[in-house]
């Protein structure tokens, strides 16, 4: 019944197979240590698919730059990286590169790593050839106090502008309600000849968050982008690092972001899981696939309306979030939320999938399939739609790849790049999919990828509702041994998610780093602005379908308005300190 | 005269107070196709009477600022003092029609002045925004006028709308003139030099309250006259040829035709509205010159007579 559904949707008369799923390959690891074997001092495997590489520093970025440009590796990613405080252990910090292969070639991570001394904490940049590693290094500094060498934009990244210099919260000597007093300062680029400042944002109707584009703008065109971010920076790591016990950092990860939250759970739970070798059950593994496309689905419906809405194209808005409200009712049928879903914790899933709900994800598919595909048909048949969206925004697949862009915006410019399919997880080792690409980079490229992965998400959860099997949904686990690590990788509906974990004492993980999708993706937006006009500009930072507050790790709460006073900053800064030290 | 004094009454409300009721009727049918509950009929009403009671932010202390919306209500609704309501024209003499274009161009004019009086890029950019639409569209509203007037040898509204004839000219005079006035109401998607989500309703972003008020309220007015105009231009040729309006019945009918089509064009640009997109400028411009490239060659077939 499920074939021939699909069948009559698509055209088709028989679905095709998907792509093939990549499985563990050393491969890859192999060939870096035959090419470096002199410089290369230790290899230890940390779980079934990642492997670390000690090196010095010195060679740091060579092993990183021949992994990344020379190796003629495919689709190589670097999918994350990791600066520790590891003092209190072995006296040392720490960096890592966590590098990846894609393209189905082999599921691989290699994190290549050198040990620094405390009183001598510097390393040669890596964004100077590698544009991709830019963000990475100038968090290190921020957040480690880890001097970058050479780095081409060696300016604060993280931290407020107030923050003084010299203090740095990740390090273990920093403990988590300390807030510094500093001045105020942030060097933006300065204008140029006949330069004007469109500045988009902090605040902007089409902003669902704060962030700062500076557009400099000559009439209508733009000329240069400046980006200011993480004004939602709340320092989610630390205080995982500091208070939270295992159990606990899974829904703060949750809170992560408040669209697609479920994959920060799951990315969090699998770096346990792989850190602590703890096997998930097959029926939790599934459950986790729905609720994860459930996700998608309403991530990319949602997107898809925002895109309508901001070229003025209300029809497209208000039915994609019509459509998409199946999906929220559907979500909170299985899980009790429409979103923020609380399903995950370590070793499985909290909720299990109740027999007769299985017919309601099969109403709420059909519903998506003929809703949406008849929405998409009006919407790009709708000329001043499509004329919107086509040609703008290009990002070169050689640009993509120098910044290492992942999800959409990746798969828009023929980046053949989807965690779910290049690094199994969850259920999506036993499913069928395909991973739709699209080359010629712009909006329209990226929208299309997204409608495709609509139509995908449906299709693994028609699978999945199949072929889910009986059993557990948790795994039982003793005590999570301190000092191991693992990472944990998710395709969000922006793309890859890289969770990093190190297990700790007293069941608190030593160090947290989560990674989100937009983290690689926002770097390439002044590249995607340069030549569009100031009318794009909201439709180029839409299409990446950016979420600050995940790059920027954050949960956002609601805040009591107190008595009506005016303070000065500095009042209002002292005043805030004082507040946060009582929580 | 007593029936002079009911149409001036009839043409004020018109002008200055159905053009919020309209704006419901048009709120109402967009929430129709986006299959949403959407607002009563009666909202904006509800709208403009909260902002006029409010103050006004004041992001300047230059006067033009706070002249701008009032010179903008008062030209748009001069502007329709010229126009017929039935057999009757509150103000008529020859050459009105210029009047008409002037003063409606002192409303974006004044929309124009109030985005560049203050120190805001996005008002500016919407200022600018508006002067090249203005620059690119009053041309084909001219051409199209201008044929109107070599075809009936007239330079008075009424007069033109009472002596045109269905000539192949015209016609196509008529369809530059209907994309022209749609470009001047700036609907979607003409509505560049507000778009709210690219540049925060351009120059309007600095305003507030009372001025915000009576600006929403001018650019409303503004788009009842030129659809008005339009409504006029069709159907004093086509029904004006069965019914004889210089009598009392006759003339009521022919203000009740005007109403309704003026209803009924609004409407239709609220479905337009609601079902595209909106464009960038630069595509605006290059529609425009394109179709003032054809209306040169309407031009030029109205003077052979055609």
């Amino acid at each position: 019944m499920v074939e021939a559904h699909t069948a009559d949707l698509h055209g088709e008369t028989k679905r095709k197979h998907g792509d093939e799923k990549a499985v563990v390959n050393r491969e890859y690891l192999d060939r870096l240590i035959e090419r470096f074997k002199d410089l290369i001092s230790e290899v230890k495997q940390v779980a079934y698919n990642q492997w670390v590489v000690v090196t010095d520093r010195e060679n740091l970025p060579k092993l990183v730059l021949w992994w990344l440009e020379e190796s003629g590796f495919p689709e190589t990613q670097l999918s994350t990286m990791v600066a520790t405080d590891e003092r209190p252990i072995n006296g040392k910090f720490s960096v890592t590169y966590w590098l990846s292969v894609n393209a189905k070639a082999g599921d691989i991570y290699v994190g290549i790593r050198s040990y620094l001394p405390p009183n001598d904490l510097w390393i040669h940049s890596v964004a100077e050839k590698h544009g991709g590693a830019n963000w990475y290094e100038r968090e290190i500094m921020d957040l480690l106090g880890i001097d970058v060498k050479n780095h081409p934009d060696p300016r604060k990244l993280v931290l407020p502008d107030d923050w003084p210099s010299c203090v740095y919260p990740l390090r273990k000597d920093f403990t988590y309600y300390d807030s510094p007093p500093g001045e105020k300062f942030y060097p933006y680029r300065k204008t140029g000849e006949k330069e004007v400042v469109v500045p988009y944002g902090p605040y902007h109707v089409a902003l669902e968050e704060a962030a700062h584009f500076r557009l400099y703008v000559k009439g209508e065109t733009i000329v240069d982008c400046d980006y200011r971010g993480f004004y939602a920076h709340r320092g989610i790591e630390k205080i995982s690092e500091g208070r939270l016990t295992y159990e606990q950092v899974c829904y703060i990860a949750e809170r992560i972001c408040g669209i697609c939250g479920t994959t920060h759970s799951t990315a969090y739970c699998e770096a346990v899981e792989n850190a602590a070798g703890i096997e998930v059950p097959e029926r939790a593994e599934y459950i986790r696939t729905i609720m994860l496309e459930i996700e998608r689905l309403h991530s990319h419906l949602l997107n898809f309306g925002i895109a309508c809405h901001l070229v003025g194209y209300d029809y497209g808005f208000m039915q994609a979030w019509r459509i998409r409200e199946h999906v929220m009712w559907l979500a909170e049928r299985l899980s009790g939320n429409r979103k923020t879903y609380g399903m995950l914790t370590i070793g499985g899933v909290r909720r299990d999938l109740l027999e007769y709900r299985k017919q309601l994800v099969q109403e709420v598919i059909h519903k998506i399939n003929t809703e949406f595909r008849e929405l998409v048909d009006k919407a790009l048949s709708t000329r001043t739609f499509e004329k919107r969206l086509e040609g703008v925004g290009v990002l070169p697949y050689k640009v993509a790849k120098a910044w290492d862009v992942d999800g959409p915006l990746g798969r828009g410019s023929g980046r053949d790049f989807d965690v779910r399919r290049d690094h199994p997880y969850a259920a999506y080792k036993y499913l069928d999919f395909k991973v739709p690409v699209q080359k010629e980079g712009d909006v329209l490229a990226r929208a299309l990828v997204r409608i495709d992965e609509v139509f995908e998400s449906t299709w693994i959860l028609e699978q999945a509702i199949d072929e889910i099997p009986n059993g557990d949904i948790i795994a039982e686990y003793r005590e999570i041994p301190p000092y191991l690590e693992g990472i944990g990788m998710t395709e969000a509906p922006r793309g890859e998610n890289i969770h990093y974990v190190m297990t700790g004492e007293n069941n608190r993980v030593y160090r947290y780093r989560a990674r989100a999708a937009t983290y690689n993706n926002l770097p390439a937006v002044p590249d995607m602005m340069r030549g569009n006009t100031i009318a794009d500009a909201p439709l180029i930072v839409a299409s990446i379908d950016p979420c600050y507050s995940c790059t920027e790790r954050v949960q956002i709460v609601d805040v009591r308005s107190g008595k009506a006073k005016v303070l000065t900053e500095e009042e209002f800064n002292r005043l805030s300190i004082k507040a946060s030290r009582r929580v | 005269m007593i029936e002079k004094v009911i149409y001036s009454v009839v043409a004020i409300i018109i002008l200055a107070f159905l053009p919020p009721f309209l704006d419901g009727i048009s709120r109402r049918i967009k929430a129709i196709l986006q299959e949403r509950q959407g607002p009563s009929v009666f909202q904006t009403y509800s709208d403009l009477s909260n902002l006029l009671s409010m103050e006004s932010n004041m992001p300047t202390d230059r006067l033009g600022f706070v002249i701008a919306p009032y010179v903008a209500f008062a030209a748009a609704l001069t502007a329709g003092l010229v126009l017929p309501f039935g057999d009757f024209v509150p103000i008529a003499f020859t050459g009105d029609i210029f009047v008409f274009l002037y003063v409606l161009a002192i409303s974006s004019i004044a929309f124009m002045m109030a985005g560049f009086l203050v120190e805001n890029t996005y008002a500016n950019a919407g200022a600018n925004r508006e002067m090249m639409i203005i620059l690119s569209i009053e041309p084909i509203l001219g051409i199209a006028l201008g044929v109107f007037a070599l075809h009936t040898g007239s330079l008075s509204i009424s007069g033109i709308a009472t002596n045109l004839s269905l000539a192949p000219s015209v016609l196509l005079g008529m369809a530059l003139f209907a994309y022209a006035v749609y470009t001047e109401c700036a609907f979607i998607p003409f509505d560049v030099a507000e778009a709210e989500t690219e540049i925060l309703e351009g120059p309007l972003v600095e305003y507030s309250g009372r001025l915000f008020g009576i600006f929403k309220w001018a650019m409303l007015i503004k788009r009842v006259v030129l659809i008005w105009l339009f409504s006029a231009v069709l159907l004093f040729p086509t029904l004006g040829r069965v019914i004889d309006f210089t009598t009392p019945l006759g003339s009521a009918v022919m203000l009740l035709a005007q109403l309704f089509m003026l209803v009924v064009f609004y409407a239709m640009s609220a479905v337009i509205e609601a079902t595209t997109g909106r464009m960038k400028i630069i595509q605006v411009i290059r529609q425009n010159t394109l179709v003032f490239g054809v209306g040169i060659v309407v031009l030029a077939i109205a003077s052979m007579g055609w």
